[in-house]
């Protein structure tokens, strides 16, 4: 087993491996990269999480782009097929292909990114670089808050179930049920965020002191090393981008 | 150590140029960006990929994004901060709750409607810029919508500021002129970062406009406009209802509620004037 | 001792859009290692002092105050008026501690260990990690928290949290704690550690200043009471003196030596009218559940929580169930209006085996009153909430039925207010009063107690009485064994998934 990977470099990483696929603009390398972040994940356990999840996001998008692009592109002049308005093009299909791989391997690497971080290790780091405290908090508290709502639905559907409220099938019925369990939700929250506010203050969260950190989070100089090379990689791959395919016309 | 003072010092102005310069310059990056990808849009998509268009939007909307937060969020009272978490998980499970009732509309944007209604402007401009980038921890694709999101909590503070949630029929026309506006600002991601949409519905839009021989940016700048102001017209309703459905004595307790009359009817308590 | 650790006169304290002050004539000294009570019933304004004292609610930006504050040689003088000094939150709490009754409200949320909550405060203020290291140490040994440093807070049981908070709150090394309801629904043994924590403070110097609405054992070990009535302080002395007041009783404090506070006439009406029971209203044959049921029906059950469990309840008849923390007495109860569905055995209300009908529907037979009755109440005005579905029931008379529950608990006069913002005591009664509205043939209650004052007790036994009169029976659980004996004509214990007589 590795050492652990420093959440910022896991973030770096995975950052500037979506930027360069982007400026790459090559579906080929936009493959390589997809399998090299789906052999990652297989080897770090979460491939189960990580691929049906990006499969949730990236299924709808890519049949969008296909049928968008492969049936309807009118700057294509290689006709493959044609039905009425609609032509299939090789330029419209090669455009769907470039864009689905772009866009699959910046997802990919993005949430396996999110699926291995330990979020703590992320709060701790991010908070020791300085950032808002606000925005750490804004981060944790909401990644906590997430999974406790289902239960808190499931409690308020059961009270008002154990009211007579029947949920039937139809339209108006069910938006009818969705609104009174929304006011029992967003209402309890509010409530719990106003008594949490009064606590966070009481315990110095408001003050602008300078704060410190219980939890260590070892970050080796190599890693250093390597998120430093990462940034550089990335800004080089942008500044090659800019310039190649500055548009004729704006000067710099 | 030394005891810290027991009262804090009589309420001051301070400090407060460099955030305005903050706000100006991500206001004036996000514009920026617009039009200079409205001016260099390539004429031939065929090409490629616009990876140069691509990465201008990324970068300059995110900047944008990422300076309104910068500004705004270490001077939120901290009563208004904790409705942040709250707003962000709303914008994800209201968004699904809805799902369930299999309308094709998205309601992501519920929580960050409700705060700008209960906090201003700033505070809903980066709700929605913090909700994008939270969300992308689970749904990358998100992140770059950022500014968009920024914009409509933005807008939403400006018309509750502007009484727009007075009368309830106010609230969905202030949802869709919002809506044309974060539609027109968000086009440029869809077609030159995801080269289309995710929904299917929208995707058959954009496809006719296609079909008529618009470029792509056209396309689904014009599908923007279809689908965006009915979404948020809907949105600013239900934030509406919503705010109307609270405690008066929880929605009164903000102060930019009061100040601003957001909410039609008095002060709870307050004697008749 | 030298002098009070913390002196707060309170002339009037008033939230913003309110016209009438919350709190009024309060003046509260306590001294470095006593222990002060201040008692009253739900509603007397409790909390808002506690809240006051510990730098949560703030004059100015929380409300308006007149009146005066002494911590160490500072003082401060409030008009009420915008020159009035303002309190760092941050500095005050680190002296003046307050720990709120819900202790989830006291965590941050955002951090992922018992060891990181507790450093959370120092963290803020900027404390060296080797000193919070110590700090931690120290506070988690004081709390009995040491064994569970690497635990998620999240997966705390309710006396460990309250522990959790308590150590929150005493980390900074405060001169005075305000401790809110400390002991509230906690079992003999989470009770019996919490007092042990207060022992220790005291012994070590801090003033402890204790907000309760009963006068129990902690309450009896203070050195001085005050009596707080609607937002004003009544009495105030040593317990001695005032035990057994009028200002207590008209307070609403509940005393737990007495617990027929007004006398009870439960047995009395025990099956009285009827000679021989009918049928029984609810019965529960041969019933088993183990979680794990409900997806895979297959698979072996983990964990059995009731087996071969037997009930029957009369028509007029009132049953409690008691049993310990995690013995299942709130599942039992769901199954009676089929939240959960048995994995073996059957539920008959009148007769009839609920099996396949959805709980909406059980729900006009079965009236089941919730723990957290927040979740049960979504309406705009507390009419509009018990006058919910009755329609469909009652037909045009329904707005009498609901104005004649709203009467039963007591809540005629606030048919127009929001139910959010009633006091949680009084959203209970209303939840209850929602249940009570659609008389149904069976009324199960879960843990109907908690959070009600002497008052509150009332109105629930005689709404109780009244609907085993009209016929109904009634089940309820409760960890609160002598209200139990007091109310019910069977007491029954749940204890490794079956019930038998207590």
């Amino acid at each position: 087993m590795r050492a652990r990977l420093h959440p910022l470099t896991a973030l770096t990483g995975a950052a500037c491996t979506a930027v360069v696929t982007t400026a790459a603009a090559s579906w080929v390398f936009s493959v390589a990269v997809t399998l090299a972040v789906a052999v990652l994940a297989a080897r770090a356990g979460v491939a189960r999480q990580v691929l049906p999840a990006a499969a949730v996001i990236l299924a709808p998008l890519c049949v969008s782009l296909l049928v968008l692009h492969g049936l309807f592109f009118p700057e294509g002049q290689t006709a493959l097929a044609s039905w009425g308005p609609a032509r299939v093009t090789a330029e419209g299909l090669r455009f769907a292909l470039e864009l689905a791989t772009r866009t699959a391997a910046c997802v990919l690497a993005l949430l396996l990114f999110s699926f291995t971080v330990s979020v703590p290790d992320l709060v701790s780091a991010l908070a020791e670089r300085k950032l808002p405290p606000q925005f750490v908090f804004v981060l944790a508290s909401t990644l906590a808050l997430l999974p406790a709502i289902a239960g808190r639905l499931v409690r308020i559907r059961q009270a008002q179930e154990a009211r007579g409220l029947v949920l039937r099938g139809g339209l108006l019925s069910r938006l009818g049920a969705v609104r009174l369990q929304m006011v029992p939700l967003v209402l309890g929250l509010i409530e719990d965020a106003g008594s949490r506010a009064q606590a966070l203050d009481a315990r110095g969260f408001g003050g602008g002191a300078p704060r410190t950190s219980y939890r260590e989070v070892p970050d080796p100089p190599a890693q250093r090393w390597f998120r430093a090379a990462a940034l550089l990689a990335a800004a080089g791959a942008v500044v090659i981008r800019l310039a190649l395919s500055w548009p004729p016309g704006v000067q710099p | 150590m030394s005891q810290p003072s027991l009262t804090l010092p009589a309420a001051g102005q301070a400090a407060g140029r460099g955030r305005r310069l903050l706000e100006i310059a991500g206001a004036a990056a996000i514009a920026g960006t617009y039009i200079f990808l409205v001016l260099t849009q390539p004429a031939d998509i065929a090409n490629g990929p616009a990876s140069f268009s691509a990465l201008v939007a990324l970068g300059g909307f995110l900047l944008g994004a990422v300076l309104l937060i910068l500004a705004v969020l270490p001077v939120l009272p901290t009563s208004t901060l904790v409705l942040m978490p709250v707003a962000l998980v709303l914008n994800v499970v209201l968004g699904q709750l809805m799902g369930t009732t299999g309308l094709p509309f998205y309601f992501d944007a519920i929580g960050t409607v409700l705060i700008a209604v209960l906090a201003g402007p700033a505070a809903g401009a980066a709700t929605g810029a913090l909700s994008s980038i939270v969300w992308s921890f689970f749904n990358p694709t998100v992140l770059p919508f950022a500014a968009g999101a920024a914009l409509i909590g933005f807008l939403a503070g400006l018309a509750a500021r502007g009484g727009q949630f007075r009368r309830f029929y106010l609230a969905p026309v202030a949802g869709f002129g919002t809506g044309i506006l974060a539609g027109v600002v968000s086009a440029p991601i869809a077609a030159f970062v995801f080269g289309g949409t995710s929904g299917l519905g929208t995707g058959a839009i954009v496809s006719a406009f296609r079909a008529m021989g618009d470029s792509l940016f056209a396309a689904i700048t014009k599908q923007a406009l279809i689908s965006d102001p009915m979404d948020k017209a809907i949105v600013f309703a239900i934030a509406a209802l919503l705010a109307y459905a609270l405690p008066r004595r929880a929605t009164f307790a903000f102060p930019f509620v009061r100040r601003f009359g957001v909410l039609a009817g008095k002060a709870p308590g307050t004697p008749k004037a | 001792m030298t002098g009070p650790a913390l002196r707060a006169r309170i002339g009037s304290f008033t939230f913003h859009g309110d016209t009438v002050p919350v709190l009024r004539d309060i003046e509260l000294a306590p001294a470095a290692g006593t222990l002060t009570a201040v008692l009253g019933g739900s509603g007397s304004g409790k909390t808002t002092l506690g809240k006051l004292l510990g730098g949560w609610l703030q004059a100015g930006p929380g409300g308006s105050l007149s009146g005066g504050l002494e911590l160490g040689p500072t003082r401060l003088l409030f008009r009420g008026g915008p020159d009035d000094p303002r309190i760092n939150p941050a500095a005050w709490s680190g002296r003046v501690a307050y720990v709120p009754q819900d202790a989830a409200t006291m965590l941050s949320t955002v951090r992922s260990t018992v060891a990181e909550e507790l450093a959370f405060g120092l963290e803020n203020r900027g404390v060296p990690r080797e000193d919070m290291r110590r700090e931690v140490a120290r506070t988690a040994a004081l709390t009995g928290l040491t064994a569970l440093l690497d635990r998620d807070p999240a997966t705390l049981s309710g006396g460990e949290l309250r522990r959790l908070a308590l150590g929150c709150a005493v980390i900074t090394g405060p001169e005075v704690l305000v401790l809110d309801e400390p002991l509230a629904s906690l079992d003999s043994g989470g009770a019996v550690l919490i007092q042990d924590l207060v022992r220790e403070l005291l012994g070590a110097g801090t003033a402890v200043v204790l907000l309760s609405q009963t006068a129990d054992g902690l309450a009896r070990a203070a050195s001085h009471w005050i009596v707080l009535d609607r937002g004003v302080a009544t009495a105030g002395g040593p317990p001695e003196e005032l035990e057994g007041s009028s200002e207590l009783e008209q307070a609403g404090v509940v005393l737990p030596d007495r617990p027929g506070a007004g006398e009870g006439t439960g047995r009395a009406v025990r099956r009285s009218g009827s000679g021989t029971p009918g049928a029984p209203v609810l019965e529960l044959h041969s019933l088993a559940y183990g979680y794990g049921h409900a997806r895979k029906p297959s698979a072996v059950p983990r964990e059995q929580v009731l087996r071969d469990l037997e009930l029957a309840v009369h028509a007029g008849e009132i049953v409690a169930v008691t049993g310990a923390n995690g013995a299942g007495k709130s599942t039992l109860l769901r199954h009676v209006n089929g939240l959960l569905r048995p994995g073996a055995g059957e539920v008959r209300v009148c007769g009839r085996n609920i099996a396949g009908s959805p709980t909406g529907l059980v729900a006009a037979s079965v009236g089941l009153l919730f723990q957290h009755p927040r979740e049960q109440l979504f309406e705009r005005t507390v009419l509009r909430e018990v006058s919910f579905g009755l329609r469909g029931l009652f037909g045009t008379d329904a707005a009498d039925r609901a104005q004649a529950a709203l009467a039963a608990v007591g809540l005629s006069g606030f048919a127009d207010a929001h139910p959010g913002e009633l006091p949680s005591s009084a959203q209970r009664l209303l939840a209850l009063a929602t249940v009570l509205a659609r008389e149904p043939a069976v009324l199960a209650l879960d843990e109907p107690t908690v959070g009600l004052d002497r008052h509150g007790l009332e109105l629930l036994r005689r709404a109780v009485e009244a609907t085993a009169e009209r016929g109904a029976a009634v089940v309820m659980v409760t960890h609160d064994l002598g209200y139990a004996r007091a109310t019910a004509h069977r007491v029954l214990e749940l204890s490794g998934g079956r019930l038998r007589e207590a």
